[in-house]
């Protein structure tokens, strides 16, 4: 068994594999040596970690004179409900979180004179309904703003230290949202969960650019979206996903025409369409990661894909959270999230439902093993 | 019980704690500090008692592995300080710490040339006050204190040891590890419910990355130097380590089918079996089983090296003693490769200040040997940690484990393990605790103290006839004898007649008035129908005499000496029947109900 691993995982430069005490859905980075997870059960008291990578993944060279690969627990904190959405305030030791019951976000401060991560205050939700959670994202300036709603029509900012709210939008649409993303000082993007995407300008009374919903193609499913950070350049930098394998890549100029529409290699529909998640690579041309089907993170190579819808194959498959999995259990493990790390370009956090927690990046398929 | 703690608080280097438990006092590791070259790398052990012997003082020291940072003031404390008391410590750290001990003192002296250190003579003199002890067995170290080892993972004798005095415990872990890996089990306690858990938490704000992922990586830069021609040499200290490692190359090597030579050097080979059939018990299961089949230096690809070798062209792989590269063989082979960048060297420990170890891991890459040749490094240095420690998670699971009602947690950062803190005391309902070096910790215990009960006693609350109830305790009377350290509950019958005394009898007569001119005789058979009928769970009898009786209380009537139509109750018992006593006369007070004409 160690040598199976060992030769399939020829195909690694660095792989760390961590068992958290529990499964997290979120992995939030705090500068770019730190990441936030929490868990989230909803019986009993769940952690919230502020975790360091390990220095050898950070320092540039002489590696091999580095020998910790854990992770060190920089800070840690309690909280009753589960935690579904965490977001760090940007410049701050803030963080914000989300979950069920949804009538509520709570603001959380990483103390600097001890490592606890202790709860400061709560935004109460005005129009909380069961079952339904918010989502969130923040507008980092001075003032920071807290950007919430768990349906258009109750998406609002807040301002985090007043607790006043400075935007609404004002509507009556009743859709769910699925995925909230501050673009800039005045914008956001907002995906609904039938596949219905927006940009929206903060500085206007509602009037977004959108596409048509749902989505080309899907007849019902659960979309997500993610919109890349990178500044201009070419291509699209838009990317929604669907629960039954649609990949779209979207330009912001035009959103009712997907540049591309592609199917992803998954056997099934996603069995949590909530945990979908589709990242942008920050250092990797038209690359994606796709997670949320099952226990891989598929990593993607999106030059020369067309609109036909037909099926592609991936980069990259990690496999790491079934092929390292007790083998006890009876249901193999859901991938809850990943994300690329800010800088090396090829590495990625991954975390599952089995509570495994994995860093790691990927080889060339032509090296040698 | 005070642990204060003369080194080991929140900061990572030397382990020193000392426990006053029931009026015993007791040392747990004596450890030395890496980082020092001076006497700071010393526990002070001035502070722990100012006058007096320290043989006077401790009633033992207990010693839990062979690490530097645990028994590397062992002789400087025994011979230079002065301790001529046990010292209590498993059979392979009896073993080994001599020769880790010996190995350290060269290197202060002969290379570094301290002046005031421990000689060899001063080691051996203090192993001489060493006792062995093996797991689960218990000890008593004098007529009140005992201890007993369990296993702990983590090096080779490892243990955690439960320190004992009355009904009062502490338990101490040393280093320990819960995950096991290829020569060494986990470390298990029962659930011995000590009233103190001291427990290592160097890493406790770590959270592990997995055992596969680590070996994966040695397996990786192994395999890419000897692809690439390289010669890579692993320097290990005798044993342990270098066995797991030897299992992991031996294993991967059969399934890559991989031809380069693997060599194991003689000093080695004799040593480790030599301790190994001594301490089979002490490894796991996998190892017991390679052991018994075959030597465990038969492996198929690893062989016996001479020192011929080192010069052969082409890729191989060499364990070499001694561990931190500062002498013998390991640096010969060092010395020989070190000017090749394909070759690799692998650190798979800590190096002590002053060793080329220590230096090449620091990152020199030129080094000044004897005779002011310069060594230029161009080999890859790789420093890996195998070192097996308990994090966050084993933390919990050992606490879940034994039970304590108080945690203390020692070998670890100041402000970094607040929440670790916090986690403990939420989880286990129990206090933690983090001193700082130096600190005193007390704790206040509620020890129960056993008492035997005699037969007669027993029986006779047994014949009351109401049954045992597990969650209610019950009301006893007896006398409770301390004798020789001998607690005894006895009736007081039998403690009478054992003391010689004569039993008292005490009575007590209460006098009621009551408003009834007929006479003393009706007066009686009112009171007897009243209380009849008031007192359905008692005997209530009327005598032939014209008297009275509730169980065993007498109640006359009597004619009031100057009113006739008042009649005077006399209400008499023994001071057994207090409360129904006292009962019956506020009810008399009360008076009797009219009678029917």
């Amino acid at each position: 068994a160690l040598c199976d691993f060992v030769s399939l995982s020829c195909r690694y430069q660095d792989f760390h594999a961590f068992d958290l005490s529990g499964a997290t859905r979120v992995l939030e980075w705090i500068g770019d040596k730190g990441v936030c997870v929490a868990g989230y059960e909803s019986r009993k008291k769940n952690e919230i970690l502020h975790l360091i990578l390990p220095l050898r993944l950070s320092v540039k060279e002489n590696q091999g004179l580095f020998p910790e690969r854990d992770f060190k627990v920089c800070h840690g904190g309690f909280s009753d409900t589960p935690v579904f959405d965490l977001k760090h305030v940007p410049d701050t030791r803030l963080l914000v979180t989300s979950g069920l019951p949804g009538c509520n976000l709570h603001v959380w401060q990483v103390t600097e004179d001890s490592d606890v991560i202790r709860a400061v205050s709560s935004i109460a939700m005005q129009e909380a309904e069961e079952g339904l959670w918010p989502r969130v994202a923040i507008f980092s300036s001075t003032a920071p703003g807290v950007l919430h709603g768990a349906r258009l029509r109750s998406l609002k900012v807040v301002d985090l230290e007043s607790q006043k709210t400075t935007y609404s939008s004002g509507i009556g649409d009743n859709e769910e949202l699925s995925s909230l993303q501050v673009l800039d000082a005045d914008t956001f993007a907002f995906c609904c969960a039938s596949g219905r995407l927006g940009l929206v300008d903060i500085r206007q009374k509602w009037a977004p650019s959108e596409n048509v919903s749902p989505g080309p193609g899907s007849a019902g499913g659960r979309w997500c979206a993610e919109v890349a950070c990178r500044r201009g350049g070419p291509g699209p930098s838009i990317a929604s996903l669907g629960s039954d394998g649609q990949l779209c890549l979207l330009d912001p100029r035009d959103l009712c025409h997907p540049v591309s529409a592609v199917r992803c290699s998954v056997s099934a529909p996603s069995p949590d369409p909530e945990l979908l998640r589709v990242t942008w690579a920050p250092g990797l041309d038209n690359c994606l990661a796709v997670s949320g089907f099952d226990g891989t993170v598929q990593v993607y190579d999106a030059t020369s894909w067309d609109r036909t819808g037909g099926q592609v194959e991936p980069l990259f498959t990690h496999r790491g959270h079934i092929f390292l999995e007790d083998g006890q259990r009876d249901t193999v493990p859901l991938l809850t999230t990943h994300t690329w790390h800010p800088h090396k370009p090829r590495t990625l956090l991954s975390a599952a439902s089995d509570a495994s927690l994995h860093v790691w990046d990927w080889v060339e398929r032509h090296a040698a093993c | 019980i005070p642990p204060s703690r003369p080194g080991a608080g929140q900061d990572v280097g030397r382990s020193c704690i000392l426990v006053s438990i029931g009026g015993k006092n007791v040392m747990l590791d004596c450890g030395m500090h890496m980082g020092f070259n001076d006497d700071r790398r010393f526990p002070d052990f001035s502070y722990i008692t100012r006058n007096g012997r320290l043989t006077d003082f401790l009633d033992c020291v207990i010693i839990s592995h062979f690490h530097l940072d645990h028994c590397g003031a062992l002789p400087y404390f025994s011979e230079m300080v002065g301790y001529d008391g046990p010292i209590y410590m498993t059979h392979p750290t009896q073993a080994i710490c001599p020769i880790l001990l010996e190995d350290y003192r060269k290197i202060a002296v002969d290379k570094k040339g301290e002046a005031n250190f421990f000689t060899s003579q001063m080691i051996k003199d203090c192993m001489k006050k060493v006792v062995a002890v093996h797991l689960h067995q218990t000890v008593q170290v004098d007529d009140e204190l005992e201890i007993k080892a369990y296993y702990a993972g983590h090096v080779l004798g490892a243990a955690m040891f439960q320190i004992k005095v009355g009904s009062e415990s502490v338990v101490y872990t040393g280093d320990y590890n819960m995950t096991p890996d290829r020569h060494l089990g986990a470390a298990w306690i029962d659930k011995c419910r000590p009233n103190l858990l001291i427990t290592e938490s160097t890493y406790a704000t770590t959270i592990r990355d997995s055992k596969r992922c680590r070996e994966r990586d040695f397996l990786k830069k192994v395999h890419e130097a000897v692809e690439r021609g390289g010669k890579v040499l692993i320097p290990v200290f005798a044993l342990g380590r270098a066995q797991e490692l030897c299992i992991l190359l031996e294993t991967f090597w059969e399934r890559m089918n991989l031809k380069a030579p693997i060599y194991f050097s003689t000093g080695l080979t004799e040593k480790a079996n030599h301790y190994y059939k001594l301490f089979i018990t002490w490894t796991n299961q996998k190892i017991r089983k390679t052991f018994v089949q075959r030597n465990m230096f038969e492996f198929k690809h690893i062989k016996a090296f001479d020192r011929a070798f080192a010069d052969n062209p082409g890729p191989m792989v060499v364990f070499a003693t001694p561990g931190m590269l500062h002498a013998g063989q390991s640096l010969q082979i060092f010395r020989k490769w070190a000017g090749n960048e394909k070759n690799m060297v692998i650190m798979p420990g800590y190096c002590v200040q002053g060793t080329v170890g220590h230096k090449i891991l620091s990152g020199q890459r030129k080094l000044e040997m004897e005779g002011r040749q310069v060594l230029e490094v161009k080999m890859q240095v790789e420093y890996m940690s195998f070192s097996a420690h308990a994090d966050a998670k084993g933390i919990m699971q050992l606490v879940g484990q034994a039970e304590p009602e108080n945690v203390l947690l020692v070998h670890g950062e100041a402000k970094k393990m607040e929440f670790l803190k916090q986690k403990i005391e939420q989880e286990f309902r129990v206090n933690c605790y983090m001193p700082a070096n130096g600190e005193t910790v007390t704790l206040p215990t509620s020890p129960s103290i056993p008492v035997g009960i005699s037969l007669g006693l027993l029986k006779r609350e047994m014949a009351q006839g109401l049954l045992p109830d597990a969650k209610k305790p019950r009301l006893l009377h007896g006398t409770l004898i301390m004798k020789d350290s001998n607690f005894r509950l006895v009736s007081s019958e039998q403690a009478l007649k054992e003391l010689g005394l004569a039993e008292h009898q005490l009575r007590f007569t209460c006098r009621v008035h009551l408003h009834d001119p007929r006479k003393e005789q009706e007066t009686a058979l009112r009171v007897y129908s009243h209380l009849k009928s008031v007192l359905k769970d008692h005997c209530v009898q009327h005598l032939p005499d014209g008297s009275v009786t509730v169980e065993s209380i007498l109640i006359q009537a009597a004619a009031h000496s100057e009113d006739p139509g008042t009649k005077v109750l006399l209400v008499s018992w023994t001071y057994q029947d207090e409360e129904l006593g006292s009962y019956l006369t506020s009810l008399l007070k009360k008076g009797l109900p009219q009678a029917a004409s």
